[in-house]
C-alpha cells in the first residue's frame, strides 16, 4: 500500500460528485420545490467543482493519462498557484461547498458523495502530495548534423574513404560469421 | 480494403448477438414491471393514496407552487383550476381542446406520482437481473473448467467466455445508471408518501404522519438506510474502477472492488423492508367496488364519490354516475382489502450466483493453501526473471496463467503471470517468467535472489538456499489456449507478451501429434536484442526437433528488433537459426498476413495477440478484412484492464 497516491482518487470521486450535484441541482430547481435557491446553488457549486478538478495532476513516477482537451483548463487552474496545488485547501473547499448542499433532498447524495472526495484529499495532503500540472512535452526540433561528433583528425591531405573504413568492415565480418549454416540432417538431391 | 461481412460475422457476430439478447432481457424486464405497477389491479389503492387525496385533489409534485406553508407542503390542484391555467395559456382560448381531452390530461398530471412508484419498480428488476449476472463472468474456475472440457464443444462458444470481462464491466455500468434512476424515483416517492398522507391509508403508508421529513424517511428506514450506504459503496467502487485508475494505482482499485460483499449484505438487507404491500384479496374486494355499509370514511371506495367531489362542474362528455352505473357491473365489497409486503424477489435472482461465488472462492483457498516447492531462480537480461516450482496435484493447459502470492513480500497482493512451462505426464515442473516492473516484482526478485549476484549471470552456490513461501492460486483460463485447435495459428507477441506462447511451445516441444495445429506462425517483436535470450534455447530446440522429424515448415519463426540505433547486432553466436531470421524494423503486418492467406488457401487462420494494444488493432482490424485466397482469421483476444 505504500505507493498509492490518493489524490488521483479524490480527484475521480470530486468529479463525480460535481456531476451529481448538477443533476440533483436541476431536477430540484425545474420542479421549483421549496427551497428550490439551494438547487440553483448546488448546480452552481457542481459546476465550479468540475472545472476545478477537470485538468488531473501529474503523477510521481510514471506517465499520466490526460482528459480529453484539459490543457486549456490546466493553464486557468494553474493560475491561482498554491490555492489550487495546495490539498489541503481543496480539502476544506469542498467540504465547505458540500455542507449547504445537505438541506435539500434532491441534492443530499451529492453532499455525501462530496464529502467523502474531502475526506481522501484531506488523506492525500497528509501525505505531502501536491497538484502538479501536466507540461506539453517541447517537441524535440530535428537536430541538423548531430551525428557530427568531432571534426576529422588528419589534416589534409586525407586518404579516400575505402582505406580509413576497411578495418571495421574486416571486424564485422570476423564477428557475424559463425560458420554458414549447418543443416541438421544432410541435404541431398536425389537425382533418379 | 473493404471489411469483408463474413469476416467480421466470423469475428465480432457472436458477441453483438449477445449483447443484443442481454439488452433486450433488459428491456423486456423493464416494461413489464412497469406495465405491472401501472395498471395492475393490485395496485389500485395505492395508486389512490400516493395520487389522490381523500378531497379528490391530487398533489402532483412538478406544478409550481406559490405559497408554502410549510416545507414540502404542496398547494390542492384541482381540474378548474388546471383548466384556468391552461386557458391562460392559450390567451384565453379554451375551445381548442375539448373538455374530455383536458380531463385526460388533468388525470395524467395528477398520475405524476406513476413516474415514481412505477419507475422505481421497473428500474429495481433491471438492478436485479445485473446484479445477479454481474457475479459470473467472475468464476474464473469455473470459466476454466467450461473451457478445457468437452462440455463446450464448439469453439464459437468458447470464444465466447474471452468477453467475460466485457460482460461485467457492462453489467456494472447499466448497475450505475439505474441505481441513479432508482434514487431519483424513490426520492419523489419518499415526498408523496409524506405529502399524501391520510388516514384511511394506515397501512400502505411509510410515514407516520402528515408532512413527514422526507429526510428522516431516508434515513430512519432500513431500506432508506440500506439505499443511502449502498450508494456510497457503489460511488466508491465505481469512482475506483476507472482506466485511468486501474493502470496507475490498481491496488485502489483492487482493495475498494472488494467492497461489493459488502453492497451485497446491503442489498440482502435493503429488500427485507417491506414497504410496498399489494392487496392480497382482489376477488372478494375487488377494486372500485362498493361498500355497502357507506360512511364518511369508506367514500374513497367507490369511484362514484370520486367525481363529486371534484370542486367545480363535471365536464360534459364524462359519463355521469348513473350513467355508469347501467353501464358497468357494480360489485360489492364482501371484506376489507388486506394488504401484504411482496416477498423479495432479489433473494431469489441474487442468492444463485452469489452462492456460486462464494463456493468458487472457497474452493480456490482451499487449493491454493499448500504452498509450491521452489526448484530453481534463473536471472535472464532486462530485468526478467524465471521461477520454476513443483506442487503436487498440479494441472495445467498451455496458455493459462496464475496468481502468485507471497506473504513476505506483501501480505494482501496478489499477481498474475503466465506460465511458460506447463507440468507434463513426463515432467511435474511448472514455471513463470515475470518482468521486474513494480514494487512488488522488485521486492520478490530480492527475496529470491541476493542483490549482490543478480549482476552476473552465474549464481553462486550456496549450501542452503532459503526461498520464501509462494502460493498459488489457479491455473485459470485464456484465449491462448484455443491456439492448439487451429490447424494454423499466428501468435504475435510483444517484449514479455510472449510468456504465454512460450508454454505453447514448451508443450509441441514435449509432442505436437495430439493436438489439431500443423503450422504454427510466430511473430516476436522486440525493443532490445536481449530480450530474445529469454526463450532463444528453446526456439533452437524446436526449430532442430522439427528438422528432425521432417517438419521445417511447422513452426515459421520471425523475431523483429523495432528499434534499432543502426549498429548490427546478433542474438548470441550459437543461435544461427535465431540471427538468420531476425528482422530489422517493425513487421509489415498487411504483407504478413497476404503471405498467411496465400499459403493457407481456404482454411481458418487462428490470430492471437499478446502485446501493445496499437498492434493489437491493427491486427483485429486485419482479420476482418477479406483477401482473395479464402482464408478465414479468426481474432482472439482477451480484454485486460
Amino acid at each position: 500500500m505504500g505507493q498509492i497516491e490518493w489524490a488521483m482518487w479524490a480527484n475521480e470521486q470530486a468529479l463525480a460528485s460535481g456531476l451529481i450535484l448538477i443533476t440533483g441541482g436541476i431536477v430540484a430547481t425545474a420542479g421549483r420545490f421549496t427551497q428550490w435557491y439551494f438547487g440553483a446553488y448546488s448546480i452552481a457549486a457542481g459546476v465550479l467543482i468540475c472545472l476545478l478538478e477537470y485538468p488531473r495532476g501529474k503523477r510521481k513516477k510514471g506517465s499520466t493519462m490526460e482528459r480529453c482537451g484539459q490543457k486549456y483548463l490546466t493553464t486557468v487552474v494553474k493560475l491561482f498557484g498554491p490555492l489550487t496545488r495546495n490539498y489541503y485547501v481543496r480539502a476544506v473547499l469542498h467540504f465547505l461547498l458540500s455542507v449547504p448542499a445537505g438541506f435539500l433532498l434532491a441534492t443530499i447524495l451529492g453532499t455525501v458523495c462530496l464529502v467523502i472526495a474531502s475526506v481522501i484529499y484531506l488523506l492525500a495532503a497528509i501525505r505531502g502530495e501536491q497538484w502538479t500540472p501536466i507540461e506539453p512535452k517541447p517537441k524535440e526540433r530535428p537536430q541538423v548534423g548531430g551525428t557530427i561528433k568531432q571534426p576529422p583528425t588528419n589534416p589534409p591531405p586525407r586518404p579516400p574513404v575505402e582505406a580509413r573504413k576497411k578495418p571495421s568492415v574486416d571486424e564485422e565480418e570476423a564477428a557475424s560469421a559463425g560458420g554458414p549454416q549447418v543443416n541438421p540432417i544432410p541435404v541431398t538431391d536425389e537425382v533418379v | 480494403m473493404a471489411v469483408s461481412w463474413r469476416s467480421w460475422l466470423a469475428n465480432e457476430g457472436v458477441k453483438h448477438l449477445c449483447l443484443l439478447i442481454w439488452l433486450s432481457l433488459n428491456v423486456l424486464l423493464f416494461w413489464k414491471t412497469f406495465l405491472l405497477y401501472n395498471q395492475g389491479p393490485e395496485y389500485y389503492y395505492i395508486h389512490q393514496m400516493l395520487g389522490i387525496s381523500i378531497s379528490g385533489n391530487c398533489y402532483p409534485v412538478q406544478l409550481y407552487s406559490q405559497r408554502r406553508a410549510r416545507p414540502y407542503e404542496m398547494r390542492p390542484f384541482t381540474f378548474s383550476g388546471f383548466k384556468t391555467v391552461c386557458a391562460t395559456a392559450m390567451d384565453g382560448d379554451n375551445t381548442v381542446m375539448g373538455e374530455d381531452f383536458l380531463y385526460n390530461f388533468f388525470l395524467f398530471f395528477c398520475n405524476s406520482y406513476l413516474v415514481g412508484l412505477c419507475l422505481s419498480r421497473a428500474s429495481a428488476s433491471v438492478l436485479n437481473l445485473n446484479c445477479s449476472l454481474i457475479l459470473l463472468p467472475m468464476c474464473r474456475t469455473l470459466l476454466a473448467y467450461l473451457r478445457g472440457s468437452q462440455k463446450v464443444p464448439s469453439r464459437r462458444t468458447r470464444r465466447l467466455l474471452d468477453k467475460s470481462k466485457t460482460l461485467h464491466i457492462t453489467c456494472g455500468i447499466t448497475i450505475c445508471v439505474f441505481s441513479g434512476v432508482h434514487v431519483a424515483a424513490h426520492l419523489m416517492n419518499a415526498l408523496n408518501f409524506s405529502v399524501n398522507y391520510s388516514e384511511n391509508f394506515l397501512e400502505l403508508n411509510a410515514a407516520r404522519y402528515q408532512n413527514e421529513d422526507p429526510r428522516k424517511l431516508l434515513f430512519t428506514t432500513v431500506p432508506g438506510l440500506t439505499g443511502v450506504c449502498m450508494v456510497v459503496v457503489l460511488f466508491l467502487m465505481v469512482t475506483a474502477s476507472t482506466y485511468a485508475i486501474r493502470v496507475s494505482n490498481y491496488d485502489i482499485f483492487w482493495y475498494t472492488h472488494n467492497l461489493f460483499f459488502v453492497f451485497y449484505m446491503l442489498l440482502l438487507l435493503h429488500v427485507s423492508g417491506g414497504l410496498l404491500k399489494y392487496q392480497t384479496n382482489l376477488d372478494t374486494h375487488p377494486p372500485g367496488c362498493i361498500s355497502l355499509n357507506q360512511t364518511q370514511d369508506q367514500d374513497i371506495y367507490s369511484p362514484e364519490d370520486f367525481s363529486e367531489h371534484f370542486h367545480g362542474p363535471l365536464p360534459e362528455g364524462f359519463s355521469k354516475p348513473e350513467a355508469r352505473n347501467q353501464k358497468t357491473l357494480v360489485k360489492i365489497c364482501l371484506e376489507e382489502p388486506k394488504f401484504q409486503a411482496h416477498f423479495p424477489q432479489t433473494w431469489i435472482w441474487i442468492s444463485g450466483p452469489l452462492c456460486l461465488y462464494c463456493a468458487e472462492r472457497l474452493y480456490r483457498c482451499i487449493r491454493s493453501n499448500k504452498p509450491v516447492t521452489i526448484i530453481s531462480v534463473i536471472n535472464h537480461p532486462s530485468d526478467v526473471m524465471e521461477l520454476r516450482m513443483v506442487k503436487e496435484n498440479f494441472k495445467a493447459r498451455p496458455g493459462q496463467y496464475i496468481i502468485l502470492h507471497c506473504p513476505s513480500v506483501s501480505a494482501l497482493e496478489n499477481h498474475p503471470f503466465t506460465l511458460t512451462m506447463c507440468p507434463t505426464e513426463t515432467k511435474a515442473t511448472f514455471g513463470v517468467h515475470f518482468k521486474v516492473v513494480g514494487d512488488w516484482t522488485e521486492r520478490f526478485r530480492d527475496l529470491l535472489l541476493p542483490p549482490s549476484s543478480q549482476d552476473s549471470e552465474i549464481l553462486p552456490f550456496i549450501q542452503s538456499r532459503n526461498y520464501p513461501k509462494l502460493y498459488i492460486d489457479g491455473p485459470f483460463g485464456s484465449p491462448f489456449e484455443e491456439s492448439l485447435n487451429y490447424e494454423v495459428s499466428l501468435c504475435v507477441a510483444g517484449g514479455i507478451g510472449v510468456t504465454p506462447f512460450a508454454s505453447i511451445l514448451n508443450t509441441l516441444l514435449d509432442d505436437w501429434k495430439p493436438y489439431k495445429l500443423r503450422r504454427l506462425y510466430f511473430i516476436w517483436v522486440c525493443r532490445d536484442i536481449r530480450s530474445f535470450q529469454w526463450f532463444a534455447d528453446l526456439l533452437c530446440m524446436l526449430h532442430n526437433k522439427f528438422w528432425q522429424e521432417n517438419r521445417p515448415d511447422y513452426v515459421n519463426i520471425q523475431l523483429y528488433l523495432s528499434q534499432t540505433d543502426g549498429i548490427q547486432k546478433i542474438i548470441g553466436e550459437k543461435y544461427h537459426t535465431l540471427n538468420s531470421r531476425l528482422i530489422i524494423g517493425r513487421p509489415r503486418w498487411k504483407l504478413l498476413f497476404d503471405e498467411i492467406a496465400k499459403c493457407n488457401r481456404g482454411k481458418t487462420v487462428g490470430v492471437f495477440c499478446c502485446g501493445p494494444s496499437s498492434i493489437s488493432k491493427t491486427l483485429h482490424n486485419l482479420s476482418n478484412q477479406s483477401n482473395s485466397y479464402g482464408t478465414k482469421f479468426e481474432y482472439n483476444k482477451e480484454s485486460f484492464s
